[in-house]
């Protein structure tokens, strides 16, 4: 008899158990400054200088 | 000759700092970190170089957890990009910089960074860079809202200022939203509906929680990638417990779990074992709940994680008082108590010490022979409201006085 009252009811985690923070977020987007991409275009540019002192 | 050496400084100084990025690049922090302090010592003179160094210096030690190191590179490049005029470059140190900030928990000026970055990307009509701002935006107002947000709440009932910045934080990912449908950019949108559905769960709108990892999953899906899709099961999971639907709840942990284990996530499949745990003692299958908390247990164990190792005791305690075994009840109610006084955990002890006592009572009364005591007791603590006795009852501090068994949170899971 205590026996079935007591699976009938008891240990219900409390809700706390689920969220406590346990959202799981997406990753943070950082903002990306790349040298070789600066250098890429750092190199069209000087082509394009030297284009132009060429016209002169 | 001066410019020569002068050539062969910047030479050099390039070089070092295209190894550190290469290294970056391939996730080896560490290593990039120290190709970059190199290039520094070198020097430079072209101040877009060094910008460049000091933003992905600010980005690595982000990687690395290393939050005050970033914060300083971060504004390095912050006051660079102003020095020189460079608006676009100066965009990107302010969200970088916001990130940062928002991970020390200095939200306001996190606010002030993300600010700074969308009025430039807004002048300069960089509907890439508007979006990106508002994404940090909704990401500093949803971790402002959960550090306010306390412990004890539940989702759905924390104080006024906590619900207001969780409603801006959706705010600002609706409007991210809809620049990035229109950029056509699936990898952005779902990493927005992820931590939307996730603000959505706090202000306790499951539904709508749903709905948002629901559009996650797919676009996890989309691109093969496991852990977010591992995410997106965990966080469906946790919002159909808010819903009262277990059923729908074990099946997404399920096949978090599934993934958690091809991931060769331990403890992430140890994080799945609990919640399936969990969910299974709110169905009443105590059985299957004791088998995936002894998993939880087993994985804590191997990974030294004493914390978990205390919550598989006490959950395992609580399942095995539910199917009666007593004794097995009293072998993990023991051992939470001696976890949770090494691990300091005050709540924990007081609730393991009322279990261990309340164990004792019932395993001596189950030796006596006296049934009068027995059903006299049953009268006091047991009878009310069909049934819960107090053991197990008490997981915390509020529920220390002499419980005479409200059965609020009962009819809220049933």
């Amino acid at each position: 008899r205590l026996q079935d009252e007591d699976s009938q009811s008891l240990a219900v985690p409390s809700s706390q158990t689920f969220h406590s923070d346990k959202v799981e977020m997406e990753p943070d987007t950082m903002e990306t400054k790349s040298l070789s991409d600066y250098f890429s275009k750092l190199h069209m540019g000087s082509v394009m200088s030297s284009c132009r002192s060429q016209g002169q | 000759r001066s410019s020569h050496i002068r050539y062969r400084m910047e030479a050099s100084c390039l070089e070092l700092a295209l190894e550190g990025e290469r290294l970056c690049k391939v996730g080896d922090y560490g290593a990039g970190v120290s190709f970059f302090d190199a290039a520094i010592q070198v020097g430079t003179e072209d101040l877009q170089v060094l910008s460049a160094i000091y933003s992905q210096l600010g980005n690595a030690y982000f990687h690395l957890h290393d939050y005050a190191k970033a914060l300083e590179f971060h504004r390095h490049d912050l006051t660079l990009t102003r020095a020189i005029g460079d608006k676009l470059g100066e965009a990107k140190a302010s969200g970088n910089l916001g990130n940062t900030l928002k991970v020390l928990g200095r939200f306001d000026e996190a606010v002030v960074c993300c600010q700074r970055h969308l009025d430039i990307a807004s002048e300069y009509q960089d509907t890439v860079g508007q979006a990106r701002a508002l994404y940090n935006f909704g990401n500093v107002f949803h971790a402002k809202g959960k550090s306010m947000s306390g412990s004890a709440a539940e989702p759905g009932e924390f104080p006024e200022e906590v619900m207001t910045a969780l409603g801006k934080a959706a705010e600002y990912y609706e409007a991210n939203l809809a620049l990035v449908k229109e950029l056509g950019d699936r990898a952005a949108e779902g990493r927005t509906f992820g931590n939307l559905g996730n603000t959505h769960y706090l202000l306790g709108n499951f539904r709508k929680a749903v709905a948002s990892h629901e559009q996650r999953l797919l676009v996890a899906k989309e691109f093969g990638d496991r852990a977010a899709e591992r995410r997106a099961y965990c966080n469906l999971g946790n919002a159909y417990i808010f819903l009262g639907e277990f059923e729908m709840a074990a099946e997404h942990y399920k096949r978090a779990l599934q993934l958690a284990r091809q991931l060769k996530d331990r403890a992430v499949e140890a994080q799945a074992c609990y919640s399936l745990g969990n969910t299974y003692t709110l169905l009443q299958d105590y059985e299957r709940a004791i088998d995936y908390h002894l998993k939880h247990l087993i994985i804590a164990q191997d990974l030294n994680d004493r914390i978990g190792e205390g919550r598989a005791c006490w959950s395992l305690g609580n399942a095995h008082t539910a199917l009666g075994n007593h004794d097995q009840a009293m072998h993990f109610a023991e051992k939470h108590l001696e976890i949770s006084k090494e691990t300091g955990d005050r709540s924990g002890e007081l609730t393991a010490r009322m279990n261990v006592s309340d164990l004792q009572m019932v395993l001596g009364l189950s030796y006596s022979t006296n049934n009068s005591v027995l059903s006299e007791n049953k009268d006091i603590d047991y009878n009310l409201h069909g049934a819960r006795p107090r053991i197990g009852r008490r997981h915390s501090m509020e529920n220390l006085e002499l419980v005479k068994l409200t059965p609020d949170k009962t009819n809220r899971w049933s």
